[in-house]
């Protein structure tokens, strides 16, 4: 199936995409499972629920960093339990939305008709916050010990600055987002003046999508995608212009508006930056953003929150569960992003529609 | 449904010089090469779309996801960008990305840089040591150099290597970066320095090897319709594919379909890339760039490349095949012997291709190049890509 | 090369620096060294295990492609299915590969030693190990030994703690 999608001043003709199946594993220090064993069960349950033989699969777009996994080239070992075996494979060092994003890509341009992302991180293994903050410039904010989360902080207390409202509404959002059994010792180092209950909570999370170019239930309608600068004190923190233009381009080339989305599944770190990405979509208005998250129908705060975090997973798991929520009649079009690492320098952005015509509850056409 | 092929160019190329260290900041060092490769395609930062980065691994340079900081020199910043890391093929896979992408209609114009920094480690095998398997192999001491020589020593006992032919193969080689200013080693070595070498890990010698090497390579991907009647020359991207394999090298040594030596991953990549380029050999191609960090890996690539039958390998490398002067040059750049950029060094052998069937290789130009097949290989020699280029 | 800086010829200051700003490149110093805790998972676990109580090398059969992997794991990545048939294979085998380390780099064993895939008897895939015993006093004469593939054996060590250098390989000529 051929479709035309707007490249700025004519129209290109491309292939259609669908999502066939999806899946998300979510596990803390399962002495049963190695990293690999991780990635097999939860790639083959995609699989198993897309009901595509691994023959059938032409390719594979991973995601997936050395660091997290401590091994050093991890896609080495990695990719063949992610189905690669004999495959045409790649990886990211970036996150799993823009992995998906290249993947849709291998098949709207027709060169693939199958393809499997994956992204996974196990939080459980390594050291966390040491690992983030190798991610900082050691000439400059290494030094200071900066971490993701600090980055959170600094535009946290900005965004108090700025939305005054915010304070109002943080509770109601924090016991929206719920707790989490067995969260003690998973929750990063605050800093100032995020809570433990606005922050993640880490985990070992593997998500897997399929992807084919034969009609499925889900369609990818539009894709997005922007880069800010590295120093932080080059970006805006609180307007996060990368999002904000990713879910643009992402709604502008599946034809909607903001207001047709009824699933929204925004990744973010911690609530703050995730109440600042709802106002940087459009998905609500200037210093609503955690008032969205205290009560908006087309959020799954608690949901989001109980899967546990590692990069670069989550964008991918947004996007599975964006795919699992419009199967399971949450809505028709849903709106799903992930942010890369270093304080979400990079940001992909995906629009999901509900395909007409296809039983939702599984991924084979109903034809 | 088989890839076509057509409709993607290499339209610039810029890199800076390959040497074991550089002063540089990454960032500086990488807008240089891009600034370069656009001038160099007639472009400029207004034009770029799409920037895909590649670098490998994260530990050679002690610094965790170095993309975030160099991307942006190299025009990310209100851009779609993504960074690629799949060990040696690096910056070979970083180009696919970006093809994928402009293929599917995400921009018109691509630049794709490969970067290494692999200087700032102070032990790079210990480095190396620690992308095997922390369970059952990385205890035994495991590095590149022994995961390659464990291949040369059975190619030795199956098809009659000896390090006598791998030392011509390296001399080779240095011959040929003697005419490639960009390369680090430009002293041509002969066979006999070779086999005098330091020895690292029977039978492989230190002139056997790659060399520790930095540098960036930007290349410039363009849909090409957008620029046919421009009078620029382009590199027409014919056929690319790209197999990986199963990690265990173990799995393999006994495997019906493709032993350790055999190379499946880049035999059947290159069926792929010759059947949409539609050629049936590599020695229909002017200019061979093989990704090899060893002697004996770029011969074991000469079967899957057709180039010969894999046991007339040696005989090949006697009768000086692919030296220069003859009608298909292996390795005009020096191939990785000269210079080995890890998270560049694929995106090298495919921008030497794209230089020579453009006509702008300099000194070293092989006369008439007009076919040109570049591969790339990474992982537990398991990632295989091979890419055709033509004028 | 615009970014090479110019080679410094102002005055050294008396620490021998020079007190050129602009030509004077800076380094800093760091660490690379972060911890983790790889989880072996259960069929990791069950080989370690029989190695460290039992001193036995055990498999895992495929069903699929009829294949004993060894070291055993919990999926065959060809087939791409679980698999939890356990084969206790051979101590016995040939040495497909190998080769010498010769040179000393930081962190890795201190040549020279013998490192080889080995094919044990009953098993459908090759596992490395150090292979201990051989005479390496000529590089290139113990390699054209070894290059005859000869058999090997497994040899425990004394004591074993449940992981891979729990044993090791030696000829089995070596005594015969």
């Amino acid at each position: 199936m051929r479709a035309t999608r707007p490249n700025d001043d004519e129209e290109v003709d491309v292939q259609r995409v669908y999502v066939h199946g999806t899946a998300v594993s979510s596990s803390w220090a399962d002495g049963s499972a190695s990293l690999t064993d991780l990635i097999f069960r939860c790639v083959r349950r995609a699989l198993d629920d897309a009901r595509m033989p691994v023959g059938d699969l032409e390719a594979v777009v991973l995601a997936a960093h050395d660091l997290v996994d401590g091994r050093s080239l991890t896609n080495m070992i990695t990719a063949p339990a992610a189905a690669a075996f004999l495959k045409d494979e790649t990886r990211l060092g970036d996150d799993g939305a823009a992995a998906f994003v290249l993947g849709d890509a291998r098949i709207r341009s027709g060169s693939v008709r199958t393809c499997l992302v994956a992204a996974w991180g196990r939080a459980s293994e390594g050291p966390a916050d040491d690992i983030a903050r190798a991610l900082f410039d050691p000439f400059t904010t290494r030094p200071l010990g900066m971490t993701e989360i600090g980055v959170s902080g600094l535009r946290a207390s900005r965004a108090l600055i700025e939305h005054p409202e915010y304070a109002e509404h943080r509770a109601a959002a924090a016991t929206r987002r719920g707790e989490v059994e067995g969260a003690a010792g998973r929750i990063p180092a605050a800093a100032w003046p995020l809570r433990d209950t606005e922050l993640p909570i880490w985990g070992d999370v593997v998500s897997a999508v399929v992807l084919s170019s034969e009609p499925g239930p889900v369609e990818v309608l539009g894709a997005g995608m922007s880069t800010e600068p590295f120093e932080l004190g080059d970006r805006d923190l609180t307007g996060l212009p990368a999002l904000r233009s990713a879910g643009e381009q992402a709604l502008r080339e599946a034809r909607r508006s903001i207001d047709e989305v009824d699933v929204l599944e925004i990744d973010a770190l911690t609530m703050f930056d995730e109440a600042l990405a709802l106002e940087a979509v459009g998905a609500t208005g200037s210093g609503r953003g955690m008032e969205a998250l205290a009560l908006d129908p087309r959020l799954d705060p608690a949901g989001a929150r109980s899967v546990g975090y590692c990069a670069p997973a989550m964008g991918l798991t947004r996007i599975a569960r964006a795919v699992q929520r419009v199967r399971e009649g949450d809505g028709a079009l849903a709106l799903a992003s992930g942010s890369s690492v270093v304080a979400a320098q990079t940001q992909a952005a995906v629009v999901l529609g509900r395909a007409e015509g296809h039983d939702t509850t599984h991924g084979r056409s109903c034809r | 449904m088989p890839r076509t092929g057509h409709g993607l160019a290499v339209a610039g190329v810029g890199q800076t010089p390959y040497r074991r260290r550089h002063e540089g900041s990454t960032p500086e060092l990488v807008g240089q090469a891009v600034r370069e490769a656009l001038a160099d395609a007639g472009l400029t930062a207004r034009d770029v779309d799409i920037v895909v980065g590649g670098f490998a691994p994260d530990g050679l340079a002690g610094e965790n996801c170095p993309d975030k900081r160099f991307l942006p020199a190299a025009c990310a910043i209100g851009r779609w960008s993504m960074r690629i890391n799949t060990g040696g093929t690096t910056g070979i896979a970083a180009a696919y990305a970006a093809m994928d992408l402009l293929e599917a209609g995400r921009g018109d114009v691509a630049v794709v840089v490969g970067v290494e920094r692999m200087a700032q480690a102070n032990s790079v095998p210990a480095v190396f040591n620690s992308i095997f398997d922390p369970i059952y192999e990385r205890d035994t001491g495991l590095s590149t150099i022994s995961m390659g020589a464990l291949r040369a020593t059975r190619m030795m006992a199956r098809w009659g290597y000896a390090r006598e032919v791998w030392a011509q193969v390296a001399e080779r080689n240095f011959d040929n970066a003697s005419r490639n200013p960009l390369a680090q080693i430009r002293t041509p070595y002969g066979a006999e320095d070779v086999l005098r070498s330091r020895m690292i890990a029977w039978p492989v010698t230190q002139l056997d090897a790659c060399p520790v090497s930095e540098g960036v390579c930007a290349v410039v991907i363009v849909r090409s319709e957008r620029f046919e009647g421009s009078g620029r020359p382009l590199a027409h991207v014919r056929g690319r594919a790209s197999v990986s394999d199963t990690y265990n090298m173990g799995d393999r040594v006994h495997r019906p379909i493709g032993n350790l030596e055999d190379m499946i991953t880049l035999s059947r990549s290159a069926e792929r890339a010759y059947a949409q380029a539609g050629i049936s050999d590599a020695r229909q191609a002017q200019v061979v760039e093989i990704h090899a960090p060893f002697t004996h890996a770029e011969t074991m690539a000469y079967g899957p490349l057709r180039l010969c039958d894999a046991p007339d390998g040696p005989d090949l490398v006697r009768s000086g095949f692919g030296r220069w002067g003859t009608e298909t040059v292996i390795n005009p750049s020096g191939g990785p012997q000269a210079a080995n950029p890890v998270g560049a060094t694929a995106l090298i052998r495919l921008a030497e291709c794209a230089q020579q069937v453009m006509g702008s290789a300099g000194e070293r130009q092989v006369p008439g190049a007009r076919v040109a097949v570049a591969t790339g290989q990474g992982g537990a020699n398991q990632f295989s890509t091979c890419t055709v280029l033509s004028a | 090369m615009s970014s090479t800086p110019v080679p410094p010829d102002g005055d050294a200051a008396a620490d021998g620096s020079t007190t050129d700003p602009v030509a004077e490149p800076v380094t800093i110093q760091g660490h690379w060294d972060f911890g983790y805790t790889y989880f072996a998972g259960a069929s990791a676990s069950r080989f370690f295990n029989e190695l460290r109580l039992n001193q036995r090398i055990m498999g895992t059969h495929c069903p699929t492609c009829d294949r004993v992997l060894v070291p055993a794991r919990g999926f065959c990545d060809a087939c791409y299915v679980e698999i939890d048939e356990w084969r206790e294979v051979g101590t016995e085998g040939t040495l497909d590969s190998f080769t010498i380390l010769t040179t000393s780099f930081p962190g890795l064993p201190e040549p020279p030693t013998v490192v080889g895939y080995v094919t044990l008897d009953g098993a459908s895939t090759a596992l490395l190990n150090a292979v201990h015993g051989i005479d390496l006093h000529d590089f290139d004469e113990a390699g054209a030994l070894l290059l005859t593939q000869p058999r090997v054996r497994v040899v425990f060590s004394d004591k074993c703690e449940g992981r891979i250098t729990d044993f090791a390989f030696e000829l089995v000529a070596a005594d015969a």
